[in-house]
């Protein structure tokens, strides 16, 4: 056993966090007011090789690994989270690309997402369900050489900012992973989600109207679709998740203890105050705890295993860490008092995206079923 | 014991107050170890400044002149002084932590090798009626958390750099000193060469940089806005901040706003004009050397977190302040 | 015209962290204990502008630093930004060296190194902030220096015009090479290093010296060669002293700035 990081993943560590401190600290808040996709952030973090870091080099990537994604998203989201929520989808769709899609896909998409020059949307959800893809309705027939398809998506984060979308379609008696790029006739995003949280993130509704898709952005085999989405969020979205509350749970720990350090009550600070303290320390506790479990993760895919074989470890992680932020966040609030919900300190806007996470990359429950058809298999 | 050396520092002509600080003290240092105190003044047709370096306290004057040294040369300023120091033996040497002292000084040290301490905030001598009395160097360490006693215990010169305003200078004496001429004749071919000095204002201060910041808050507003805030500032060679309210009004932009949401910053002085002391304000200035905090309220609690407070009018106060300042010419 | 351009680092606690540096009362020692380190802030400029006159004129770049084994982090850290290579001078022989023996530590392990044409520093470390090493180095290589640089341009020829930063203004200096240039804040914004670059610095090379490798005198180096010594520290007192004044405007603005200048001096 070996908990000790290597120094590459320190000196990730650190050059993320100095990014996040200079890039993003000080534009964090009128991010979120203005709820626009930060293009910039991500183009610089593109530069640093963060975008494409489980992508290999060959296709612009830096191929750092798992856990150090999971470490990269962690500092991401410590500062501002919805970049970090933007990896956590975006990337899904770069690692389907990587480890399904053809030659051609590869070398036509990778490259300019891995600079951070386009964005990528990975679409399964319907207004039917989400995880259960039984009730697909989106439909994609072939007619010669092409896919005709039809249908909605729903929920589906960065779908209107996203040049290419990677979705699921049924076909035939299966269904298939498809891409679409922005602007292809037949294809709209009619409608943007009113969001709680992660306002810069956009999520919309895709619609699918007799669009025509050319046979060559099938992704993966025909018939396996469904299959090949999950896998990209077991391996990708669901870790990513996790990271991403562990993110949200350590910048509002923080923020919170320095609070507690500054703010006098009858003479002393805060943080001297016993039921103060002892709050702190239960953030503290239960945030390192969820900090092992999204670094397992990280850990066990970098060892390849694939995320059926793990899935009750990714469950884990996500179950807990989101529980996490959002217990460390209404803490937080609570210490904070009136200034836990002014936005100038930072909090609200953290336990908003927080709350984002419950559903994100399966809900809270459908994390408690994967780990539960484990342990009473 | 040999004499306390003061290397005094002109710039286009005009003596730099830091070396009249250091007479100051040289002054109480030689007198302690029953010495005489010199000054040794580098530049071009400066003569008439070895009047004002004998009234401040310099019993003599060492001067060098020659066109050629009108600006700060490295090389040729740093050869002079270890020169002239091998051959007198001074047993302090004292140079002001200005740019030009910090660039010379070390170069000096390294020539006698000898040691060098820097940015002392007080000097005093122990063991003086012993052969070799030790001149204690106090300096401010890590952040200025810490305060660090260092000694040269063998080695001669002692060498101290000192900040500008630290020391505090003697009133005007008539007295009369020894004015030394030295031979000097710069030949060599200058490696290093200041080719000139541009005078540039200092204006706006990077915030985080500023060496004394001034903010204003909410209650300018009766006081008829900002203007005070930048007068005050503006004597001080300092940069001008806000509180939340004063970026909500327009008086500040949104980047010179200290606090909580806005920039930390740890100057020499942090002045706080009118504002209550919110603690998402306080919390930005919490490392600042002094605070000096100004407000109509006695209660403010802003109070609790200055070394000085005054208490009053904001339009009777401020202008009293800068006028104040003007008059003694506060040097941070 | 291609460059060996020489970049001295030095790994110093982490500034947010300075409050944290306690002092053991009876050892008079100073407990860093958990607080992480980082490359002096100011080194990191010193590095940018190597790496871009690299990038400008061609050459190489040599990061170097003195310290106890643990600095080799600091070092790994200037590879990963863009050093091609680095030199860690650790011996305990070297322990307790004060400006003077530091820098001459560093010259035996820069000539050793060979031919250069420029060394650039940090203006002064966020630790000690002497300022002293890079013009003391600089004597001792019997090399031209310059510090507060803000700006650098190259000659014609073997020169360089600078810019070194005044109170008020700057000096514009022409310096010969091979010289030691001491960069200030302002002269650029040090770049980050990238995840590929973080996973190449591991495979560049890192030689460790000792003194008898930069064939150091025993006598000038360390606490030995150190003519200053430090006899005592102790802690600041930092709670506020909340002086209330109160009165007549222009009375208590005259205490006051009496009283700025005492605490400001002190």
């Amino acid at each position: 056993m070996d908990f000790a990081p290597t120094r590459e993943q320190e000196m990730l560590r650190d050059m993320v966090r100095a990014f996040a401190e200079s890039e993003l600290a000080p534009n964090a808040l009128s991010f979120d007011e203005k709820g626009e996709f930060p293009f910039e952030a991500l183009k610089k973090a593109a530069k640093l090789g963060l975008v494409g870091i489980i992508n290999s080099k060959e296709y612009g990537g830096s191929d750092m690994g798992h856990l150090a994604r999971m470490i990269m998203i962690e500092e991401i989201s410590r500062v501002y989270p919805p970049l970090g929520f933007y990896f956590q989808t975006g990337q899904i769709g770069m690692y389907g690309l990587q480890n399904f899609g053809s030659e051609e896909q590869k070398k036509k998409y990778l490259p300019p997402l891995c600079q951070g020059d386009t964005v990528m949307a990975w679409a399964l959800t319907e207004a039917t369900g989400g995880s259960d893809a039984s009730t697909l309705q989106t439909t994609a027939e072939l007619v010669g050489d092409e896919y005709n398809v039809n249908g909605r998506k729903v929920f589906i984060t960065a779908g209107e900012t996203a040049d290419v979308v990677g979705f699921v379609a049924k076909a035939g008696d299966g269904t298939n992973l498809l891409l679409v790029e922005k602007g292809t006739p037949g294809f709209t995003t009619p409608r943007r989600e009113e969001r709680l949280g992660l306002r810069s993130i956009p999520v919309s509704e895709l619609a699918f109207t007799n669009c025509r898709i050319p046979k060559e952005n099938l992704v993966g085999q025909e018939g396996r679709g469904v299959r090949l989405a999950l896998a990209g969020i077991g391996a990708v979205g669901r870790p990513g998740a996790a990271a991403v509350s562990l993110g949200i749970a350590q910048g509002a720990y923080e923020v919170t203890l320095r609070f507690a350090k500054e703010r006098n009550l009858y003479g002393k600070a805060i943080v001297q105050l016993q039921a103060v303290q002892f709050a702190l320390v239960n953030m503290n506790v239960e945030t390192e705890a969820a900090r092992w479990l999204c670094y397992y993760t990280g850990w066990l895919l970098d060892q390849g295993k694939s995320p059926g074989e793990i899935g009750p470890d990714i469950a884990r992680a996500k179950l807990y860490a989101t529980d996490v932020a959002n217990k460390v966040c209404l803490k937080a609030a609570e210490i904070m008092g009136g200034y836990g919900l002014s936005p100038e300190y930072q909090l609200v806007r953290r336990l908003r995206d927080a709350l984002e996470l419950l559903p994100a990359a399966g809900a809270q429950d459908v994390q408690r079923v994967i780990i539960g058809g484990a342990i009473a298999r | 014991m040999n004499e306390v050396w003061v290397i005094a520092e002109q710039r286009l002509g005009k003596l730099m107050s830091v070396s009249l600080e250091l007479l100051g003290k040289g002054t109480e240092l030689a007198r302690q170890l029953k010495v005489g105190l010199a000054a040794v003044l580098l530049g071009d047709k400066v003569r008439a400044l070895s009047r004002q370096l004998v009234c401040y306290g310099a019993d003599r004057v060492y001067l060098g002149e020659d066109p050629r040294l009108r600006l700060y040369q490295s090389e040729v300023y740093a050869d002079l002084v270890a020169k002239l120091v091998d051959t007198h033996k001074p047993g302090i040497v004292l140079i002001g932590a200005t740019s030009i002292g910090r660039d010379l000084a070390p170069r000096i040290a390294a020539k006698l090798k000898t040691g060098l301490t820097a940015h002392c905030v007080e000097l005093r001598i122990v063991n003086e009626d012993t052969e070799k009395p030790q001149l204690v160097q106090v300096v401010p360490g890590w952040g200025g958390s810490l305060m660090v006693n260092i000694a040269c215990p063998v080695r001669r010169p002692q060498i101290a750099t000192v900040s500008p305003g630290v020391m505090t200078k003697c009133d005007w004496e008539e007295r009369e000193g020894e004015i030394i001429t030295l031979a000097v004749d710069v030949q060599q071919e200058l490696r290093v060469e200041t080719l000139e000095m541009v005078h540039e204002e200092r204006t706006g201060a990077a915030l985080e940089e500023a060496e004394v910041v001034v903010a204003g808050g909410w209650g300018l507003l009766s006081a008829g806005g900002f203007e005070l805030v930048e007068e005050l500032a503006k004597v001080l060679g300092g940069a001008v901040a806000g509180t939340r309210p004063a970026v909500d009004s327009g008086w500040i932009p949104e980047h010179r706003m200290v606090g909580q949401s806005g920039k930390t910053v740890s100057p020499k002085l942090f002045i706080s004009v009118g504002a209550s002391g919110a603690p998402q304000f306080t919390a930005g200035f919490l490392k600042a050397k002094v605070v000096l905090a100004i407000d109509q309220n006695p209660n403010a609690p802003i109070f609790d977190v200055a070394d000085i407070g005054l208490v009053g009018d904001l339009c009777d106060i401020l202008p009293c302040l800068v006028t104040e300042l003007k008059e003694t010419g506060l040097r941070i | 015209m291609s460059l060996n351009i020489i970049v001295c680092v030095k790994q110093v606690p982490h500034p947010e962290h300075f409050s944290r540096i306690t002092l053991d009362p009876i050892r008079q020692t100073i407990s860093r204990e958990g607080i992480p380190a980082v490359i002096n802030p100011l080194d990191l400029h010193a590095l940018e502008e190597a790496l871009r006159i690299r990038e400008e004129l061609s050459g190489k770049v040599t990061a170097i630093s003195m310290g106890p084994p643990q600095a080799r982090c600091a070092l790994e850290e200037a590879l990963a930004i863009g050093a091609d290579d680095a030199v860690l001078l650790c011996d305990k022989s070297f322990a307790g060296a004060d400006t003077l023996a530091t820098a001459y530590s560093l010259a035996c392990g820069i000539k050793k190194l060979g031919r250069f044409a420029l060394i650039l520093c940090g203006n002064e470390t966020i630790d000690s902030a002497t300022g002293q090493v890079g013009p003391q180095l600089a004597e001792f290589l019997g090399i031209p220096h310059v510090t507060s640089v803000i700006q650098i341009a190259f000659e014609q020829g073997s020169s360089l015009i600078v810019r070194q930063a005044l109170e008020e203004g700057y000096m514009k200096v022409r310096v010969k090479l091979p010289a030691m240039l001491a960069v200030a804040k302002g002269i650029n914004q040090p770049r980050l290093p990238t995840v590929w670059a973080i996973m190449e610095a591991g495979s560049k090379e890192m030689q460790i010296w000792g003194a008898s490798d930069i064939g150091a005198t025993q006598d000038m180096i360390g606490l030995e060669g150190s003519p200053t010594h430090v006899t005592g520290i102790f802690e600041r007192d930092t709670t506020r002293r909340r002086e209330i004044l109160e009165g007549p405007p222009r009375q208590i603005a005259k205490k006051a700035v009496n009283r700025l200048h005492e605490l400001i001096a002190t």
